[in-house]
Order: structure tokens, then C-alpha cells, then sequence
């Protein structure tokens, strides 16, 4: 290959992530106009909060679960070994869920369950010519099929943030508790979570839960061909998602430094 | 089915002995595709070619999302680690924290979440598509036996790549935590070094890639477990993908406890 060919490829690309960074800001405006103004299916915002939710709580749970687990039992044996004093890893714990590790990792799950279940469903309308076949009898398919997942997913993000950050605390405790003799008194104290946490926390859930959805419906109407093209597209919403999520969380992380940095 | 005097209580009794049913179905047949490749391995026998292209492809095409993840993993570490900093005044800290979290825990979870969007998921749908167009039974007509072809060369492939791409992942994410140490807290590089040789040994950076070949086993076992079992057309490869990226990641979680506890 030469090296004008090689100059040309990465233009090429970055041209296309151009043009779908474009176009997925033109869908998450189209998606909001849709929330507000576009015609859906009777029951169906319900209908994608049970999947999105109620179906997604035993994942939740499992997963935040041993996450929390994981994380207090890694956290105990360092600072046995360094300091040898546990008292402060229970609200430090909790301050850590709340603003950061709950909704990230909350969010990466609905990424790999919700955001690969969207894509895959649209996706598959797409091959089949359903989606085409909204559009002929004149329904836009974003006001259809993304706005009520975006809906579900926002209002179920929220539900499914808060349950799995209290899952993970909860785990973390009884590790504590089991493996280092930690009193649950001195674990389950919230007094170290300030305002300025819970708003960092739930702007970063709220982010999250938009993107997920618009980005995987994004993908999914995208999907072309037939069975491939589905599996592409599912693995590309799998892929978008979570990128997103890591790249929001960096931004609105060192947001907030910045604005703890100017006011201690 | 159902007997005509059932009670309310019959149908979550119901759902959750069909739930039960099924993880128990896809965890048996998991197993036995554990043991048909294992029964391929002694001694080694596979197709050398189709290793070498599936490495490239899973490996080396995967390090620019890997190394774009970390990168930004690297800066959310650090960007929690400055928060403690500002509060304590423990700038020596920083890299310790940083290092300990991203090895141990962050990197090979993460980079096994990623690597499970981008490379199981992709190879669930690509299996699947080869079930639904009955490839594999052209395959088999052949006599050639579709486990060894198709499905050993892939699960090696993946453990070997994820564990590179861990060692890959963990190096990126030190750096572009120092990069950030220095430019959101003020850090000079030689503190955030010093701070990781001096607190740090092998033996977390081994937890980490001992625990990152074990997530690609399960990875590759779970994706071509799904990929091979696939029914119904596109849609069936979508549901495919689907169910395959949860049980990667619910696997990944469930793993990471136990060898959490398991390994030193």
C-alpha cells in the first residue's frame, strides 16, 4: 500500500465518523422532537419500560452485586495492608457508588442488555422491510420506535440506578462484614455523600440513559442487509454505547473537579 | 399445562422456574462446548490459518477501541483519585491509587466488557449467520467437524488476544493517567511514577491478566455457544447477540469475584 493510499484510507474514515457524528446528533434532535410531538403505539412507552426495566432488574442485581463485592473486598485487603484502618471504607464506598461507580456501571449493563436489545429489534424491522413500511404509510420510525425506548429508558435508567447502587452497597457491607470483621454500624453511614455527589451522580445517569437508547436505535436503523447486517449493527450499538458512556463519564467527571477545585 | 384452579401466585412461581430452566439449558450447553474443545486441545490439533486470521482480527483490530477506552479509564481514575487529593492534600497517592484500581480491578473488567461488544458479540452474529445458512451443516456434510474448525481456533484466539490486549489496556490507561495527573491536578510525572513502582508489585499486575485470560475463555465459550445455537433467521441472530453479550457479561462479574477471592 502506499502512502498515498494510506493518507486517503484515514481520511476516508474520518470523513464517515464525520458524517455519522452528524447524523447521530440529527437523530438525538429528532428523537426529542418525537418525545414531544410524534405519534406512538398506544402502551407502548409502558411496554418498553417492563423490558427495560423489570426484565433488566435480575441482571442489575446480579452483576452491581458482585461488583460491590469485588470492589470493598479489594479496598479492605489494601488498606489492611497499608493503614490497617477499616472505619472509612463504608461511606467512601458509598460516596464512590453514588457519584461514579453506580450509574457508570449501571449504565455499561444497559449498554450490553438494553442498548444490544434495542439495535437488535430495529435492526431486524430494518432487513425485514417493516421499518420501510412504517415510513410508507407515513409514520417518521423514530418517533415509532425510538422515542418510547428512549422514554423507557430514561425514566427506567433512574429506577434501575438507584436499586442497583443500593444492591452493590448492601453486597459490599455483608463482605465486609463476612470477611473483615467490619461493624455494619460503621459501614452503612451516608453522612459522607454531600449534595454536590448525588447531582454529579444523577446528571451522569441522566446523560447516560439518553445515549444509550439513541445510539443503539441509530445503529439499528442502519443495519443493512440481512442476518449479518443485524449482527453488525447490534455489535456496533454494543460498542457506541459503552464508548459513550466512558467518554461521558470522563467529561462530566472532570467537570465537576473543575467546579470542586474553584469551590472547596 | 396449567391446571384450571391455579392461585395468583402460580405465574411468578412460573416465570421463575422457566428462568431457571433456561440459564440452566445454556450453562449445560456451555459446559459441553467447554468439553468438546478441551477434547480438540490434547493433543492440539486445529486449523493454523483460520488461528492466525482469527487472532488478527480480533486482536489487532480491536486495539484502537481498547486503547481509546482505557485511555479515557485512565483519566476517570485519576479524576476520582483528585478529588481525595484536593480533601487530604495526598498528591503521593495518586498513582498508587490509579495503578491499583486500573490493574486489579478497572482494566481487566472493562477491557473484557469492551472486548466482549466488539469481538463476542461480532463473533455471535457471524456464527449465527453461518447456522441460519445452514453453513455448518455444509460443513459437517463435508466431514469436516465444525468444532474444530470453526469453534476451537476462535476460543484460543480470544484468550491469547484479550489477555494481550489486558497488558496492552493497562499500559495505556497508566499513561493517559499520568498524561491527566499532570493536567487536571497540577502532578508531575515522576510523583505519579514513583507512586505506582513504590506502592505496587508483579503481583498486581498478574491478578489482572491471569483474571483477563480467564474472562476470554468465557467470553469465546459463551459467544460461539450462542452463535452456534441460533434459530430463525435475522431476527434470531439478533436475539443471539443479544442473550450472548449478557451472559458474557454477567460471567465476567461472576468470575471476577471468585478470582478475586481465589488469587492473591
Amino acid at each position: 500500500m502506499s502512502a498515498r493510499e494510506r493518507i486517503e484510507r484515514v481520511g476516508a474514515a474520518a470523513l464517515d465518523a464525520l458524517a455519522a457524528g452528524g447524523q447521530l446528533a440529527r437523530t438525538f434532535g429528532a428523537t426529542w422532537r418525537g418525545v414531544f410531538r410524534g405519534q406512538r403505539p398506544a402502551g407502548e412507552v409502558a411496554n418498553q419500560m417492563y423490558v427495560v426495566g423489570n426484565k433488566s432488574l435480575l441482571f442489575i442485581a446480579v452483576t452491581l452485586g458482585f461488583i460491590g463485592m469485588v470492589m470493598v473486598y479489594q479496598s479492605c485487603l489494601q488498606l489492611e495492608r497499608i493503614t490497617g484502618d477499616l472505619s472509612q471504607v463504608g461511606p467512601e464506598f458509598l460516596k464512590l457508588l453514588v457519584q461514579d461507580f453506580g450509574p457508570t456501571i449501571t449504565a455499561l449493563m444497559l449498554a450490553t442488555r438494553v442498548g444490544a436489545g434495542i439495535a437488535a429489534e430495529i435492526g431486524s424491522m430494518v432487513v425485514t422491510e417493516q421499518v420501510d413500511a412504517l415510513r410508507m404509510s407515513g409514520v417518521t420510525p423514530i418517533d415509532y420506535l425510538i422515542a418510547p425506548r428512549f422514554i423507557a429508558c430514561v425514566v427506567m435508567g433512574g429506577v434501575l440506578t438507584v436499586f442497583g447502587v443500593a444492591i452493590a452497597f448492601l453486597a459490599g457491607g455483608l463482605t465486609a462484614w463476612s470477611s473483615f470483621d467490619l461493624n455494619p454500624r460503621l459501614f452503612f453511614d451516608p453522612s459522607r455523600v454531600r449534595f454536590f455527589d448525588l447531582a454529579l451522580g444523577l446528571i451522569k445517569t441522566a446523560s447516560y440513559a439518553m445515549a444509550v437508547p439513541v445510539i443503539s436505535g441509530f445503529c439499528g436503523l442502519r443495519a443493512r442487509g440481512s442476518s449479518e447486517g443485524v449482527g453488525a449493527a447490534t455489535t456496533a450499538a454494543v460498542i457506541g454505547s459503552s464508548l459513550a458512556v466512558i467518554v461521558l463519564n470522563f467529561v462530566i467527571s472532570g467537570a465537576g473537579l473543575i467546579l470542586v477545585g474553584r469551590d472547596p | 399445562m396449567s391446571s384450571p384452579r391455579r392461585g395468583a401466585w402460580a405465574a411468578p412461581i412460573e416465570t421463575f422456574g422457566a428462568t431457571a430452566m433456561q440459564v440452566a439449558r445454556e450453562a449445560g450447553g456451555i459446559a459441553i462446548l467447554a468439553g468438546r474443545v478441551a477434547r480438540c486441545l490434547v493433543p492440539p490439533s486445529m486449523d493454523g490459518r483460520e488461528l492466525v486470521r482469527n487472532m488478527y482480527r480480533m486482536g489487532n483490530r480491536s486495539v484502537p477501541i481498547v486503547a481509546l477506552t482505557t485511555f479515557f479509564v485512565g483519566g476517570i481514575m485519576v479524576i476520582q483519585a483528585g478529588m481525595y487529593v484536593k480533601q487530604f492534600n495526598a498528591a503521593g497517592l495518586v498513582g498508587w491509587g490509579a495503578g491499583y484500581a486500573i490493574f486489579r480491578e478497572i482494566g481487566p473488567v472493562l477491557i473484557a466488557l469492551m472486548f466482549s461488544g466488539r469481538v463476542g458479540s461480532n463473533n455471535t452474529a457471524e456464527l449465527g449467520t453461518m447456522t441460519v445458512t445452514e453453513q455448518l451443516d455444509g460443513l459437517r456434510a463435508l466431514a469436516i467437524d465444525p468444532i474444530r474448525y470453526l469453534i476451537v481456533p476462535r476460543v484460543v484466539a480470544m484468550m491469547v488476544m484479550l489477555f494481550i490486549l489486558t497488558v496492552v489496556g493497562d499500559l495505556v490507561a497508566i499513561v493517559g493517567g499520568a498524561l491527566f495527573s499532570r493536567l487536571l491536578l497540577g502532578l508531575e510525572y515522576s510523583t505519579f511514577y514513583y507512586s505506582l513502582i513504590d506502592n505496587l508489585n508483579w503481583t498486581d499486575f498478574v491478578h489482572g491478566l491471569v483474571k483477563s485470560a480467564v474472562f476470554g475463555l468465557s467470553i469465546a465459550l459463551t459467544s460461539c455457544y450462542f452463535g452456534v445455537s441460533v434459530r430463525g433467521g435475522a431476527t434470531g441472530v439478533g436475539r443471539a447477540v443479544n442473550a450472548a453479550v449478557v451472559a458474557a457479561a454477567v460471567s465476567i462479574m461472576l468470575l471476577d469475584f471468585f478470582l478475586t477471592y481465589l488469587l492473591p
